[in-house]
């Protein structure tokens, strides 16, 4: 019986996937039938699987969200109820947003007086976080690699100030940054792309674990 | 909420969070643990706000709007995707009952491949098609231009290393070593990823500095 549900799930992902594909590349694109009488039409046909689909997924997503945020709920009343002082600070913080949106509908304040604030100051505390872990790079692993890895980087912001005295570094760091940063940057974006191309043909044809029991 | 209050509670949080430079003693860590953890419940809240109005609320309003609709099958087609997508998320919740776990996979594998569907076509015509055309293309100026010639074989260079570098499968027990040249190309194309990354992370440094710099001056003028 796993064997059989484990083979239906597969059916299943790979004729979604195939009409999934299938609409998205042909659908809306009159030019492709050689905008014949008719080519719009089949155009805008071939573009529905796709749209439901799509719109399909997109509102399980939603949902999920749903879910998820319940979940979150769930878990900490647990926890308070078992005297946990954060979960209680989660459960009221949550609970007074929602009255806050509720009560006062477009005042965005309430995101600007502690969401902001929260953000920005953790974004700050990453920059002691950055700077440590470079200084630390060196003593961890201390070969050319890491060497050159701090040495860019330590090229790259002494580029950013603006002192005449530094101009040839800032010329030094914008060769950099023009050329052998954006051939890495092209080749790690041209890897990630492979790798979603990889990873989403093994899910069409059923071979992605997750759904398969 | 008054100009004042929202001053008073930003610059509260703002130190509540710095704190943690001062580590996990008893009383000083506990204001770290609570203002990350009002900012957990608050980001509950907002993304579920934004969800269901930025979501669920507009689909449900297009789909009583008659005149609005996007497909010949009607506005009706909208309700039978919204009450398909319910169901769906209630199978996602059945996951833990084991019978019911074939049916729960074939709605998780409907989500997870048009996602995948959409990453395909996405990296194919968004990423991939793009970038090799732009590597692999020569500048208007490389005829009479000895260096922007160099410059964009340089690119190419530094991209196809770069490519090489990664490695896509494991390598199997015994196999052969790669060869001089193979491991002289990987090496280059370590270089320009090491370069690359190291780039990213001075970047990334100057925008948390910015951040910082920006939080101290608010904290100054509020004390002031």
């Amino acid at each position: 019986m796993r064997r059989v549900g484990g083979g239906m799930s597969a059916f299943v992902a790979f004729a979604v996937g195939v009409a999934t594909i299938l609409s998205l590349l042909l659908g809306d694109n009159p030019a492709l039938f050689g905008g014949q009488a008719g080519s719009e039409e089949l155009a805008r046909r071939l573009a529905l699987p796709g749209d439901v689909l799509l719109r399909l997924v997109v509102i399980v997503v939603a949902l999920s969200i749903v879910i998820g945020v319940a979940n979150l709920l769930f878990v900490h009343v647990g926890r308070a109820a078992r005297g946990a002082f954060t979960s209680a600070v989660v459960l009221a913080s949550f609970a007074f947003t929602i009255y806050w949106y509720v009560s006062r509908r477009g005042d965005t304040s309430l995101l600007e007086a502690v969401q902001v604030p929260i953000e920005s100051a953790l974004a700050a505390l990453l920059f002691l976080s950055l700077t440590l872990g470079g200084a630390r790079i060196l003593q961890k692993r201390a070969d050319i690699w890491g060497l050159l890895f701090v040495v860019v980087a330590v090229i790259v912001l002494l580029g950013s100030i603006p002192l005449a005295e530094l101009a040839p570094v800032k010329a030094l760091s914008d060769w950099l940054l023009a050329i052998p940063v954006s051939a890495g940057a092209r080749a790690i974006l041209l890897g990630i792309a492979l790798g979603a191309v990889v990873a989403g043909v093994r899910a069409l044809l059923g071979q992605d674990r997750a759904f398969r029991g | 909420m008054t100009e004042q209050t929202m001053a008073i509670v930003s610059f509260v949080l703002t130190l509540m969070v710095f704190s943690y430079v001062l580590g996990d003693l008893p009383l000083i860590g506990v204001l770290y643990r609570t203002a990350i953890f009002i900012f957990v419940g608050m980001t509950a809240a907002f993304t579920l706000v934004v969800t269901y109005e930025g979501l669920i609320l507009p689909y449900l309003q297009d789909s009583q709007d008659t005149s609005a609709s996007w497909t010949t099958l009607g506005a009706s087609a909208d309700i039978y995707i919204f009450f398909t997508a319910l169901l769906f998320a209630l199978l996602l919740l059945l996951k833990p009952v084991r019978p019911l776990t074939w049916l729960t996979n074939s709605a998780l594998a409907v989500v997870i491949v048009v996602g995948a569907s959409v990453a395909v076509v996405g990296a194919l015509s968004g990423t991939l098609f793009p970038l090799l055309g732009a590597t692999i293309a020569l500048p208007e100026n490389s005829a009479t231009e000895f260096s922007a010639l160099l410059e964009s074989l340089l690119l190419f260079v530094g991209t196809m290393t770069g490519l090489f570098y990664f490695h896509y499968q494991v390598r199997a027990t015994g196999a052969p070593q790669p060869s001089r040249l193979g491991q002289g190309l990987r090496h280059i194309g370590k270089a320009f990823i090491v370069t690359a990354l190291g780039a990213i992370y001075a970047s990334t440094i100057l925008s948390s500095l910015t951040i910082l710099t920006e939080r101290i001056s608010f904290l100054f003028q509020f004390g002031a």
